[in-house]
């Protein structure tokens, strides 16, 4: 008889270890508060940026390394999907205008200096910056280009995988959300259930079990805008946090995000639409004529040294703070949640916190 | 601030809490520092729907005193309000004030600045102006009430250092008996030290520890040049003089080598 495993929380972690544990033999059955489309969830405002060595500006070397390796997990797992996913890897840029030059300068040092990987990032002049993106060339004679980065499309991955998790029979409860979690229990409103291992994925919903757990607030624009080609992420260069201007399917373009030290989960302000629209019609005037599609917030879980953990105890192992990092870790979280579950040693030691500390640790 | 008994001993070294890579380093970076007091912004973490608690909860954490700021705010209106907030959030009447003119250089706003100074004073806070390095308005704040004033050094997250020492040096010696804290501009530990051996009291930094590619590391370095710019400044630097003059006899050299040719 195949063990089971509850999962609270169907967000991108929730959905992909409940596939990557059903891959495994186990009986998988998914709680989660939203419906199946997960269009509540933090991962679907996500911008799903897979871009390991720009992180590096402010995140550490592990982060890099298990983004470098998700990404080459992305392109099998994706594979596997029932659904078409947009994902590339033609790596990103990075740019700067005149007056922040000296921000990108500091940015380079920064990521080479840090970087333990053999991934590399390289200067180009305006005719390097042409061969790639020959629509940004007329405005910025220098750039940065970071080779083996890529990106997705979380709102087609969410749905695809969730008919993967549907054409595995793995049992789902949606619009039934956790209330507390136990070794081997889990316990809903009315109900209470019996596993050989519970998971809780449920970001800030576990914030009540996590004492430092804090959101960091994220705004999105999604813009359509057929005037303007570009081909990869574009990241410009902003004294408070890194804006992504990045071409998805459609016409469309996707900026974002803010980052800001709030809990708010109203809607987006002025200022940081301003921000970030400034952002991309500074970066190209095709987005003169562009139309807003829609504009997102949500708050991304995060811990002191906003790193994600592990805190296992028999039965129970929870999973949280992937902050801005989601989708550039999921493959490799969800590798070292998966071998903890079989009893192999897992990658990432680094990871796994002891149950009975929630913070202040350095590690 | 070092005018107050329980204050006394408070490192000469104040330090924000905004851009640090995670609050963990952020954490790491404060205690490196030594200093005993940070600032922490309101603004933007909308207050009023209990946004930011808890990132100001690890900053309670630190066990260190807080000056709350008023940064980003652009009109006196708007300063007082998130003053008010700030007394509330972290109970106490201290506050930094920011009223921002310039939305360029980030240049304090000098008429705003005074009003709301005056009206905070009024209300019971303890203000602690942020101004530009104008003799006259320091001395204004001075007779409204401020304890403390801290003059620039060059614009906010500039890193420019000490643009224009003549100023910070004169006002230095009009206003003996209040505290001066160089506030903005701050790049490098050197700048600290030379305001401190200037007598300034204090220095805020922020981004020159936060941006700097090893946060922890930079604010040790911070420590430990606030210190020796004061013991510099409290030992007495010697007088410069326009001439060399050995502090060895030079019996071994031929007169004529002295002499003016």
């Amino acid at each position: 008889m195949s063990r089971t495993v509850g999962i609270a929380g169907a967000g991108l972690i929730g959905r992909m270890t409940a596939l990557a544990l059903h891959h495994e033999g186990w009986s998988v059955t998914l709680f989660d508060r939203d419906q199946q489309a997960g269009t509540n969830s933090c991962s679907y405002v996500g911008a799903g940026m897979l871009t390991p060595l720009a992180e590096l500006e402010k995140a550490e070397p592990l982060i890099t390394e298990m983004g470098l390796w998700s990404l080459e997990a992305w392109a099998a797992l994706i594979d596997r999907l029932p659904e078409p996913v947009f994902f590339e890897r033609h790596g990103s840029l990075v740019v700067a205008h005149q007056q922040d030059q000296r921000e990108l300068e500091a940015f380079r040092t920064q990521v080479q200096r840090k970087n333990t990987t053999s991934a590399r990032l390289h200067e180009l002049d305006r005719r390097g910056l042409a061969e790639l993106e020959p629509e940004l060339a007329p405005r910025f004679a220098r750039a940065l280009f970071l080779e083996p980065e890529g990106q997705l499309e979380p709102r087609m991955l969410l749905p695809a995988l969730a008919k993967a998790l549907q054409a595995a029979d793995v049992t789902w409860h949606h619009a039934t959300p956790v209330t507390s979690v136990a070794p081997g229990v889990l316990e809903t409103d009315n109900a209470r259930f019996d596993f050989d291992l519970v998971l809780d994925c449920r970001g800030l919903g576990a914030r009540s079990d996590w004492a430092d757990l804090r959101g960091v607030r994220g705004e999105i624009v999604r813009l359509h805008a057929p005037e303007v080609r570009l081909s990869r992420p574009v990241r410009l260069m902003h004294p408070r946090y890194p804006i992504y201007i990045t071409p998805r399917p459609q016409g469309q373009v996707l900026i974002g995000a803010t980052q800001i030290e709030s809990d708010d989960m109203g809607a987006v302000t002025v200022r940081s639409a301003l921000e970030l629209l400034s952002a991309a019609y500074s970066l190209h005037p095709g987005f003169a004529e562009a139309r807003i599609l829609e504009t997102r917030v949500h708050c991304r879980p995060a811990l002191p040294d906003n790193n994600p953990a592990l805190r296992d105890e028999t039965g129970l192992l929870r999973v949280n703070g992937c902050y801005r990092h989601g989708f550039l870790i999921a493959p490799a979280l969800v590798a070292a949640v998966t071998a903890f579950a079989a009893g192999r040693a897992a990658p990432y030691p680094a990871l796994f916190h002891p149950s009975s500390s929630t913070a202040h640790q350095g590690r | 601030m070092w005018h107050l008994p329980e204050c006394r001993d408070l490192s000469r070294l104040l330090i924000g809490t905004a851009l640090y890579p995670s609050p963990e380093i952020m954490r790491r970076s404060i205690e490196a520092s030594g200093a005993d007091v940070v600032t922490v912004s309101l603004r933007r973490q909308n207050p009023t729907d209990g946004g930011g608690e808890q990132f100001w909860d690890y900053i309670k954490d630190l066990g260190k005193r807080i000056l709350p700021n008023t940064a980003g705010c652009r009109s006196v209106k708007e300063a007082i309000t998130v003053a008010q907030m700030a007394r509330e959030v972290f109970g106490t009447p201290w506050i930094k004030l920011e009223v921002i003119g310039d939305d360029y250089n980030l240049q304090p706003d000098p008429v705003g600045l005074l009003e709301a100074t005056e009206e905070l004073i009024k209300q019971g806070f303890e203000v602690f102006p942020y101004t530009t390095d104008d003799l006259v308005l320091c001395t204004r704040l001075a007779e409204a009430g401020c304890k403390t004033v801290m003059p620039w050094a060059s614009p906010i997250g500039s890193g420019q250092g000490l643009l224009n020492p003549f100023n910070l040096e004169m006002i230095r010696k009009r206003l003996p008996h209040i505290s001066l804290i160089v506030d903005a501009g701050i790049g490098k530990p050197s700048d600290a030290v030379r305001a401190l051996e200037m007598g300034y009291d204090g220095v805020l930094i922020n981004s020159a520890v936060a941006l700097a590619q090893d946060p922890v590391a930079m604010a040790t370095a911070f420590g430990g040049a606030v210190a020796a710019g004061r013991l510099a400044y409290e030992a007495g630097v010697m007088p410069k003089r326009n001439f060399a003059s050995p502090s060895t006899p030079t019996v071994g050299t031929p007169f004529w080598h002295g002499e003016p040719s």
